[in-house]
């Protein structure tokens, strides 16, 4: 156990001194919370709603954490170590490569949780926001959709013959969901058509899904996007560990 | 008689359809030196790989400690230590860290810092692994397998990358080392270094094992390989060597002398 802490540790400070890791999961979402708080502030998105355009905007871009760390960040690391055989390295000890991913996977998910809650404290304390659902389904809401992009991480990196393949298919979805999901441009402004191929992006359900129960919407409400993301998130991991099967780690 | 801490029987390993490790048997004893020598492809590495549990052979009885690393793996890294052909570290590193985490990983870890003076690594301790020059890397390298004191030391090229002072510094460590009782696998491509170092000799070609034997014993397989009249006994193991490889590929003596 003190072993797997001490690993932990050092992922956590090899996380942080990676500068596009710590800075778009920690520093740009809430950036942009900020930026775009100080030009709409807090007003309801449309006459009589409920919710204000902060309070629409915080689990949208904490999705977008997700994403950083899910799509990018998590990968891209596995990815680099494969490649570089620092995981052969670390096979050659008494460690073993099994307890390295482990802490990768918990280092970027406690990264992701970190990024979330300083939107969330950003949000109440410059704009007032609320999260109007129980705790129990946003926490089940935040489990799922971070499950649900680390699994597409997780495949990339078993699909990608090397970290350059990686890298591209990690930017390349990671971008396309971003600006078409609603995690950075609310959905209500999409065309049609546009809206016809975001409802196929795995990010768009998370986003619904966040929002919903972020102003208070039950979790039953929300089955279709519960279903995606499950499905996306069994699909998606058992597909990468059937790859990963076949690759030669050594 | 001290009983073999390797013992590996008919070691078959084959990539897709590249037979890369045919019927290869030998053994290591306690405070002895097997040096692993062959050209380019020969199956040098893929044989130590087997033995440090990190390619499954496809046939044949691989025992290190009198276990199979492939499956207990984490249990012989206990007392093995290695140092791989091809390795990095985690790019923003610092030297100190990467020690400071590979202590970590064993029950009874040597003292890196007087490891790090060793190596002459010790102004290097903050300085992230990637911005070290490749001598400097192997030396951690070294420096890493020595962490958990093992009982046995798997080195695949032990001073490539090496200024030959470093070199010299390192075969009078190793020595040291192996007289304490440590057992280690050398595999390399600098005879001298054979010379100095090993008591056994396992030499491969494309696969397979050609001989394996004591030093002495590798003169008498090359001196029945060699015409007598390019005999000469005071040849060095690197001329023997070159003498011996390049028959089959129809290099001329005067080519070589």
């Amino acid at each position: 156990m003190k072993r797997f802490a001490m690993i932990c540790k050092m992922e956590t400070i090899l996380f942080l001194r990676d500068f596009f890791s710590a800075f778009f999961t920690l520093g740009f979402p809430a950036l942009m919370l900020v930026m775009f708080g100080s030009i709409y502030g807090n007003e309801p998105m449309y006459p009589g709603a409920d919710l204000g355009a902060m309070e629409a905007s915080v689990p949208a871009y904490a999705v977008m954490v997700m994403g950083v760390t899910g799509l990018m960040a998590f990968p891209l690391t596995l990815a680099g170590y494969k490649e570089k055989k620092i995981y052969k390295r670390f096979d050659a000890t008494p460690a073993g490569k099994g307890q390295i991913i482990l802490a990768q996977v918990l280092v970027n998910v406690a990264m992701t949780f970190s990024g979330i809650v300083l939107l969330l404290l950003l949000g109440k304390i410059l704009y007032h926001t609320r999260i109007q659902g129980s705790i129990g389904s946003v926490c089940v809401s935040l489990v799922i959709c971070i499950a649900a992009m680390f699994s597409m991480g997780f495949l990339f990196t078993a699909i990608g013959r090397d970290a350059k393949i990686t890298n591209l298919l990690c930017y390349l979805f990671y971008f396309v969901m971003l600006f078409l999901s609603g995690a950075t441009i609310p959905d209500m402004l999409f065309p049609e058509s546009v809206k016809s191929v975001s409802k196929f992006l795995p990010m768009t359900h998370a986003v619904d899904l966040m929002q919903g129960v972020f102003a208070g919407e039950s979790l039953g409400s929300h089955g279709a996007e519960l279903l995606v993301l499950g499905a996306v998130t069994i699909l998606f991991t058992g597909g990468g560990a059937v790859l990963y099967q076949k690759k030669d780690w050594a | 008689m001290a009983e073999a801490i390797i013992q590996v029987e008919s070691l078959n390993l084959t990539y897709r359809s590249i037979r890369a490790v045919q019927d290869v048997t030998f053994s290591v004893k306690p405070g002895e030196i097997l040096a692993v020598i062959g050209p380019n492809g020969s199956g040098k590495t893929s044989t130590v790989e087997c033995v440090e549990g990190l390619r499954k052979p496809d046939s044949g009885t691989v025992r290190v400690f009198g276990k199979d690393p492939w499956v207990h793996r984490n249990e012989v890294y206990r007392s093995m230590g290695v140092q791989l052909q091809e390795t990095e570290y985690p790019s923003k590193i610092r030297v100190g860290e990467l020690c400071r985490l590979f202590a970590g990983f064993y029950d009874r870890p040597a003292d890196w810092n007087a490891l790090l003076s060793q190596m002459e690594l010790e102004e290097k301790r903050n300085r992230r692994v990637s911005k070290l020059s490749g001598g400097e890397k192997q030396r951690l390298s070294v420096l890493l397998s020595l962490m958990g004191r093992p009982k046995l030391i798997v080195m695949d090229e032990l001073t490539t990358g090496l200024d030959p002072e470093m070199r010299r510094q390192i075969w009078v460590s190793f020595e040291n080392i192996r007289n304490s009782g440590v057992a280690m696998v050398l595999v390399s491509h600098y005879l001298d270094e054979v010379e100095a170092l090993a008591d056994r000799i396992l030499y491969l070609e494309k696969g397979t094992q050609q001989f394996f034997g004591t030093k002495q014993e590798f003169r008498e397989y090359a001196k029945g390989r060699i015409s007598e009249n390019e005999w000469d006994d005071s040849f060095s193991l690197e001329k023997l060597y070159l003498l011996l490889t390049p028959k089959q590929k129809g290099i001329s003596m005067e080519d070589i002398l």
